[in-house]
């Protein structure tokens, strides 16, 4: 089976800016949707380098969320859950 | 001759039922002559008393042995100053000097104190002890080589046990050699540390768990330094990527990556994939990653940041066994010389009027680093920059 994977960038700046707290989204995942979903964690993706972007920065499916905070990926995998969207 | 490493440590337990030890181990590594001294000295009876004497004479004898002062003159000097037992009529405190250069050439002086063992790897080796002509201060000289291991110890050791129907003689020094082969036959590279716990134990043991005197055991262990990398920052200019990436892959030792775009540089010059952990983290710093080939992979600045703090005070021992500033710090203790590369290219994204010049950051919590580890650690540090 596919999963949804979610990608978390756990570099220096999304850190500060933020983005401490996202490494624990595992824990705040909904019962049903654990075997659904697949998170991962990525140095630095490069997306701070383009001043016009806010981060910290997590992809869903490849999809960009910026400012990401733990309800705001949530949200997002829930609507993906919901549309059955998976990434290969 | 090569320069050796000289791994030390020491330990005691009190007589039971006393609080202090009335035996003192002092050490001393004088770097600009590539020597060390450490002195054991044992003072008559135990407890406080005890104590005392025995601080007074293993000061003594260390800084006499420092100045390089003749050891006649030195012992005598020392049973002047201190009391000789009223009573008894006995020295006040029997002491053990050893004087070693890191290339080995080793000289050991002993009064009182029961003879020590030289191991070289597992076998235990016979040396001819040269009395002085007052017949009770031997000096024997002799050269170590790496994987020697000299042990000391206090008559609370070699006496363990005494009296009882299978140890009438206490521990005895054929038994106790036999027992500390077995063990660096077992661990090659056991550490100083670990062999002296192992030797006190056994004493305490063989005592029944009431130790009818002081114990203290102190082990050297001459052994080639273990050399560390720590690699941070990306190289100032893009064509030295791969010099760094080399510098790693055939650096002889453990190496650590502190830095995102440092690890993704690695990676990407190996065709290596980099691994995030997930499972462990701090929310006051990024997780730890896997690069294949790569003991260990942090994030940057703020890691190497917590871990000058944690080394600075010293109780890097308090945070989360998963932190990794305590990871880094594990790395940075456990060898000898270490080896700091530092990338010197301005990050773009850290340029930001609004954020701190990264760069100096780095720069600088890395020489704090170095620092510390010289002079609190008694580590070697190098610095380089590409
Ligand atoms: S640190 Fe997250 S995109 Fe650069």
């Amino acid at each position: 089976m596919k999963k949804h994977t979610v990608v978390i960038c756990t570099g220096t700046l999304c850190h500060v800016l933020g983005g401490s707290e996202l490494p624990s989204l595992g824990q705040s995942l909904p019962e049903a949707w654990r075997d659904l979903v697949n998170i991962k964690g990525s140095p630095c993706m490069g997306y701070c380098k383009d001043g016009a972007m806010q981060p910290p920065f997590v992809e869903v499916n490849g999809e960009l969320i910026q400012e990401a905070s733990v309800s705001k990926v949530l949200d997002c995998l829930e609507k993906h859950i919901a549309h059955g969207t998976k990434e290969k | 001759m090569k320069k050796m490493f000289i791994d030390i440590d020491y330990g005691f337990t009190p007589k039971f039922g006393q609080i202090v030890c009335g035996d003192v181990f002092l050490s001393e590594k004088i770097k600009n002559e590539n020597r060390l001294i450490a002195v054991l000295s044992d003072g008559l009876g135990s407890g406080i008393k005890a104590n005392i004497l025995a601080n007074m004479t293993a000061t003594m004898a260390l800084n006499f042995t420092i100045n390089d002062q003749p050891i006649e003159r030195s012992a005598a000097s020392i049973r002047d100053t201190l009391p000789v037992d009223p009573q008894r009529k006995i020295a006040f405190a029997s002491f053990t000097i050893v004087d070693t250069e890191f290339d080995g050439q080793t000289r050991i002086i002993e009064y009182g104190n029961p003879q020590f063992l030289v191991f070289r790897k597992d076998k235990l080796l016979t040396i001819d002890h040269q009395f002085l002509a007052d017949g009770e201060v031997s000096i024997t000289e002799f050269q170590t080589q790496i994987e020697d291991r000299i042990v000391l110890f206090s008559d609370g050791v070699s006496q363990s046990g005494i009296g009882r129907k299978d140890m009438p003689f206490g521990w005895e020094t054929d038994q106790m050699g036999g027992v500390i082969s077995q063990i660096i036959e077992k661990d090659s590279g056991i550490s100083a540390y670990e062999l002296r716990k192992r030797i006190i134990g056994q004493s305490i043991l063989n005592d029944i768990g009431k130790p009818s005197d002081d114990i203290t055991c102190a082990v050297l262990y001459f052994r080639n330094p273990r050399k560390l990398l720590v690699c941070t920052g990306p190289p100032y200019s893009k064509n030295k990527d791969e010099e760094m990436a080399a510098t790693i892959r055939d650096f002889e030792g453990r190496t650590v990556l502190c830095g995102g775009t440092t690890a993704l540089i690695v990676a990407r010059e190996w065709g290596e994939e980099i691994e995030v952990d997930m499972k462990h983290f701090t929310s006051d710093i990024p997780p730890i990653s896997y690069i294949k080939g790569v003991s260990l992979v942090t994030e940057g600045i703020l890691t190497l940041c917590k871990a000058a703090e944690l080394l600075k005070h010293g109780n890097y021992e308090d945070v989360d066994r998963h932190d990794p500033a305590r990871l880094v710090i594990q790395e940075l203790l456990s060898h000898d010389h270490i080896d700091f590369l530092v990338g010197t290219k301005i990050n773009e994204a850290h340029q930001d009027p609004s954020l701190p010049v990264e760069l100096e950051i780095r720069r600088n919590v890395i020489k704090k680093i170095a620092y510390l580890l010289e002079k609190k650690y008694l580590k070697e540090a190098t610095l380089k920059y590409i």
